[in-house]
């Protein structure tokens, strides 16, 4: 099992890495420190669940973390809840969906998307059926092989992955 | 038992009926399928008669039965709902964008147990944060959604959660647990055409999206999600970036509304999530490709 990882993380190059600017979030579990994103680095320490981290950058299954101490390391991502804890107002929720759709940039420019609407229950019932659109859609259907001539011209190999048991507590 | 077997006559009514729009005589038809079912119905009734025993086979034609479409016929009610939803809120109009999302999408889909499907992927005209996967491959996500996405691996991530959803045939388990069974009912008593079995199958426009899944079913197509994603190469963890930067969108806010209310919040599908993988990818990596996800124009 460890040598079948081990195997992919060798095969492949450039691995995920992504940086933000300064992010806050909080552990919402408990996880060692570790001085690199593996599993068995070195621990430097440990944080609680519900301390205050700031967020670096994220590679795979690692973000990098500074603790409230100043201390900096790496966690486990999904042991991680990203932004405030606290609720956001009404403002700060309109910021909230600024900041995600910002994200890609990170300039804080926002593009105004008046005129679009969201969907709701009502407009999806009333809803009919549009032929001229559906074929539209159709139409920018690929074939399996100009897929996969996309998928190499971008690095990607296919690789044997086993799908995920549910856990224990949700069977 | 009584009970039971009646029920089983109204779903070979019903799927009889859907048949019958490919050219069959549906009286025929039903009379011959009703007196199947009812011998399999009956096995202890006929035990020498029957080839195997019956404990067997009663399952196994509860299964065909549940079973239920043909991919024609699935492609057919897709078609419907697909275009029903392309009612509502046109695609975006940026071809290169379009054709982008397909080839991700169908790469992923190839790493599914049902690459040869005719898949169909699309970014639609909603400023919500949502995606939709309809029966028979057409997979949409909305301009809202796309927005947040980062990089090529996040696209993908999200495709994959509604890939899965496709190959395990979620909504269709909703439209043959509900609507067959009245349509079943209706056949009975009238012969109707094609078009109006599927609209009575999927019921009013594209409805059929706003309602919700088995909490479960949700959380098998994240981990499923993750897999495909994976298995095309990609950063599994992608998916579980999406779902954390969705996690922070006020319940309040409009754009989550709908998608709040057909899945349980991003934060109980991370917990989940993380429940499932456990440390089996600290390893694994993935490309990300932020560089060619294709911008969305204003």
């Amino acid at each position: 099992m460890k040598r079948f990882f081990a195997t992919i993380c060798a095969v492949l190059l450039g691995a995920a890495s992504v940086a933000w600017g300064a992010e806050t979030g909080s552990m919402i579990k408990a996880d060692e420190l570790k001085a690199e994103p593996f599993r068995d680095a070195k621990a430097l320490g440990k944080l609680a669940t519900g301390d205050k981290i700031e967020i670096l950058k994220r590679e795979g299954a690692w973000y990098q973390v500074k603790s409230a101490k100043g201390a900096k390391g790496w966690v486990r991502m999904l042991n991680v809840r990203r932004g405030e804890a606290k609720k956001a107002s009404a403002t700060s929720t309109a910021t909230g969906v600024a900041n995600l759709a910002s994200g890609r940039a990170g300039t804080g420019q926002v593009v105004a998307t008046t005129g679009i609407r969201g969907l709701n229950e009502q407009e999806l019932k009333s809803a009919q059926f549009n032929e001229a659109e559906l074929k539209r859609a159709e139409s920018f259907g690929v074939p399996a092989q100009e897929a996969q001539t996309f998928a190499q011209a971008g690095k990607l190999a296919a690789r044997k992955v086993k799908y995920l048991k549910a856990p224990a507590e949700s069977r | 038992m009584k009970i039971k077997h009646a029920s089983w006559l109204i779903v070979a009514t019903a799927l009889l009926g859907f048949t019958a729009a490919h050219g069959f005589d549906l009286k025929e038809e039903m009379k011959k399928k009703l007196d199947e079912v009812k011998q399999q119905a009956q096995p202890e009734a006929t035990p020498a008669a029957s080839p195997t025993p019956p404990a067997a086979s009663a399952p196994s034609e509860q299964q065909s039965l549940l079973a239920g479409f043909s991919e024609k016929e699935e492609i057919a009610i897709g078609r419907q709902i697909a275009g029903n939803l392309l009612g509502a809120t046109p695609l975006v109009k940026d071809e290169a964008l379009q054709r982008y999302v397909n080839k991700v999408g169908r790469w992923v889909a190839a790493q599914s147990e049902r690459p040869d499907l005719a898949w169909h992927f699309g970014v639609i005209e909603s400023s919500d944060i949502n995606a939709f996967a309809i029966p028979g491959g057409y997979v949409f996500v909305t301009r809202g959604l796309y927005q947040v996405l980062q990089s090529e691996a996040e696209l993908a991530g999200v495709l994959a959660h509604e890939v899965a959803h496709v190959t395990k045939k979620h909504h269709l388990k909703i439209l043959q647990q509900g609507k067959l069974l009245d349509l079943g009912a209706k056949a009975l008593g009238k012969k109707i055409g094609e078009d109006e079995k599927i609209r009575g199958l999927i019921g009013s426009g594209a409805e059929i999206l706003s309602r919700s899944l088995d909490k479960n079913a949700e959380h098998e197509a994240d981990r499923m999600g993750v897999v495909l994603a994976a298995r095309a190469g990609y950063d599994p963890f992608a998916l579980p970036a999406v779902l954390q930067q969705i996690a922070r969108v006020s319940k309040e806010d409009t754009a989550v509304s709908l998608l709040f209310k057909t899945h349980p919040h991003p934060d109980a599908r991370l917990t989940q999530l993380a429940a499932a993988m456990g440390n089996r990818f600290d390893q694994v990596t993935g490309l990300t490709l932020a560089t060619r996800l294709q911008p969305l124009q204003p």
